[in-house]
């Protein structure tokens, strides 16, 4: 094994239980509905179909 | 070499007479792209799922390229086309066989993970990322996984493509 190799990971990816998505670091989005593509460095999505905010978590499911 | 006219290694295959399509449902991730774009062919409510007669070849070959996991290849019937190399790279291929695909030096080392919200479908993420859910946590290294928007999958975190009947807008 290579210390330095190139598989370092990018993001950390975090499924928050009855939550959202949470993804931080190094990532693209492509939001192919709403043709939108960005680097925001930080973002939490929605898992549970609810939000009014989609793709992004606005708490919904709480409710 | 072929044991079975349909089947390959944990896969099956559809002819016409110009192109093989490989399928292989283990390595999907039902991005949703093949059926979305050509229910013609690739419908999956029918048996067999795959009909080569519904579209032209071409139309075949460009819908299944844009399958972004091995779970969708093609190769051409005429080996001799398939020899071709600079033809491959043209008709971007995507039939794996070694030498051709395995270049992992072309990988840059600070490729941002791609996240792909796909149309009233899952969320792709592709690279390389550190997973948490539950008590897992596990290092992705050049890999993809399918994350469930709707809420529904019976597989969660993961994607099992059950928003298509129970018909997810998002």
């Amino acid at each position: 094994m290579e210390e330095n190799n190139n598989k370092k990971p990018q993001a950390i990816v975090e499924v928050i239980e009855f939550g959202p998505l949470k993804i931080s670091g190094n990532f693209i989005i492509k939001d192919l509905k709403r043709n939108k593509e960005e680097s925001p460095g930080e973002i939490w999505l929605c898992r549970c179909g609810k939000s009014n905010n989609k793709p992004y978590c606005d708490d919904s499911h709480k409710k | 070499m072929e044991k079975d006219e349909n089947h390959f290694s944990g896969g099956k295959r559809y002819r016409n007479k110009d192109i093989t399509v490989y399928w292989k449902p283990s390595a999907c991730v039902h991005a949703s792209y093949c059926y979305r774009e050509l229910i013609e062919v690739f419908d999956p409510s029918r048996r067999p799922w795959v009909d080569m007669e519904g579209a032209s070849t071409e139309k075949i070959i460009e819908v299944v390229n844009l399958c972004p996991t091995d779970a969708l290849a093609w190769k051409w019937n005429d080996e001799e086309k398939n020899q071709d190399v600079r033809a491959d790279q043209y008709n971007h291929i995507k039939f794996r066989r070694p030498g051709l695909m395995q270049d992992k030096n072309s990988v840059i080392e600070e490729t941002p993970v791609s996240v792909k919200v796909m149309i009233d479908g899952p969320v792709v993420l592709k690279g390389d990322f550190e997973l948490t859910y539950g008590t897992t946590k596990k290092v992705v290294s050049d890999g993809m996984i399918s994350i469930c928007r709707c809420g529904v999958s019976d597989h969660q975190p993961f994607c099992d493509g059950r928003h298509r009947k129970t018909g997810f807008n998002g």
